[in-house]
């Protein structure tokens, strides 16, 4: 994605401006290359993208489909809406979902604050949730000494098992089941503190974008994470294997 | 079985089990997508059509394959069980055309007569389709999407025979039959 010279350049129209794109960028990096702002959510830069949220869709003239922003290649000729009433909606219902899925209570989540969920709410508008919440029981595994796993502020974007397979290569985590049973599972479902695959590195902490995966010894409020960490670590080690 | 089941899960891999695995793995290479076949092999091979937590620890050191992968195929695909199963399989379904005949009824009715606390399992249950296997490990009633057989709604496969238009005295009948003709 980041290599330029051998790249042919081609225009699109991204929201009526006609900019110049890599070909073989996606319509988010075009997109962000211009200036234009993509709400994303599963999306991190220097991870694989695998177009889960529903939050980057875009409006692509031609077509009555939406298309994620983060897995849609540029094409010769696109024109690309990045904001619509359509859009907004759309988007808007995709974090309501999200909300009504697990059990998000702000007021009690050592992310509060620093949560991109939460971030994303505020910045879509979302007031409140028209759909019922699910409630699910679920545990919070504090067995790692120094991470806790909480299934009630996961959102399932995969950017642990993401950052552990492609940048810390121990391929701790994995989704399991399907459907409303997912869960996020280390190695076979063990305690994450039993599970031997785990360096304890703390990416998969820096990547979450909620307050599913945070560090212990932190109070409501308190979990500062840089997910950016995760990118600029991506962009050089891309760079030196180059 | 609060006794037996910790029992099995704790117990080591035994040597013909290892050769077992050893040959499916060797059978099916390395290659991207051998998983599975592996998966199956390992699984219609045990007696009680399982695939053991110590066999898949197995599997992950001897293919190389993360656990959590591993973990995942096996709970994402209902043809994998992670709980020992019964002898005799009586799998209901309910999809809507046999929902609309009655299926929940049956369903309810069976697990009544084998004493399995269905409510249970589904407050607890981490798949979206139902396993429970009786204490004695004879049946392991399960529940299914589709058959594909709606005409014949409601469908009840009893050990991989489909019967049609089952009510329940039909269901009783065949469950005391197996009952009765492992005797």
């Amino acid at each position: 994605m980041e290599e330029k010279g051998s790249a042919k350049i081609i225009s699109v129209r991204i929201d009526g401006e006609l900019v110049s794109a890599h070909e073989g960028d996606t319509v988010l990096a075009a997109a962000r290359a211009n200036g234009k702002y993509i709400p994303t959510l599963c999306y991190l830069k220097g991870l694989s993208a695998v177009g889960a949220c529903r939050l980057c869709v875009v409006e692509l003239a031609g077509t009555d489909r939406l298309l994620p922003a983060c897995t849609t290649p540029v094409q010769e000729g696109m024109s690309i809406k990045t904001a619509s009433t359509r859009l907004l909606l759309y988007r808007r219902m995709a974090v309501e979902l999200l909300l009504a899925e697990r059990n998000h209570i702000c007021s009690s989540c050592v992310s509060n604050g620093q949560c991109e969920l939460q971030s994303m709410a505020q910045l879509l508008g979302v007031t409140h949730v028209r759909y019922d919440y699910n409630n699910p029981r679920l545990a919070v595994d504090m067995s790692h000494p120094r991470f806790v796993l909480d299934h009630n502020r996961c959102i399932l974007c995969t950017r642990c098992v993401r950052v552990c397979a492609e940048l810390e290569g121990a391929n701790v985590w994995e989704v399991s089941s399907r459907g409303i049973y997912s869960r996020i599972v280390s190695d076979l479902k063990d305690e994450w503190g039993q599970a031997e695959s785990c360096s304890a590195c703390g990416k998969c902490v820096l990547a979450c974008p909620t307050g599913a995966l945070v560090e212990k010894g932190f109070a409501v409020h308190e979990m500062v994470k840089d997910s950016g960490r995760i990118s600029r670590l991506a962009v050089r080690r891309a760079g030196r294997s180059r | 079985m609060p006794t037996a089941a910790p029992e099995v899960a704790q117990r080591e891999l035994e040597a013909h089990e290892r050769l077992l695995i050893d040959q499916a793995i060797s059978r099916y290479g390395k290659r991207p997508g051998a998983l599975l076949g592996i998966l199956e092999t390992v699984q219609s091979a045990n007696t009680h059509k399982y695939l053991s937590m110590e066999a898949l620890r197995y599997i992950a050191g001897e293919t190389g394959i993360p656990p959590s992968r591993i973990y995942s195929a096996v709970t994402f695909y209902a043809l994998f069980n992670l709980e020992p199963q019964g002898e005799h399989v009586v799998c209901v379904c309910r999809g809507t055309a046999c929902h609309t005949r009655g299926s929940r009824d049956l369903l309810e009715k069976l697990c009544l007569d084998l004493g399995l606390n269905e409510r249970e399992s589904c407050e607890n249950c981490e798949a979206d389709k139902m396993a429970l296997t009786t204490g004695d490990r004879r049946f392991t009633v399960r529940t299914v999407a589709c058959f594909g057989q709606c005409a014949l709604a409601p469908v009840v496969e009893v050990d991989h025979h489909i019967l049609s238009h089952v009510n329940e005295r039909t269901l009783q009948r065949e469950v005391k039959m197996l009952l009765q003709g492992r005797k």
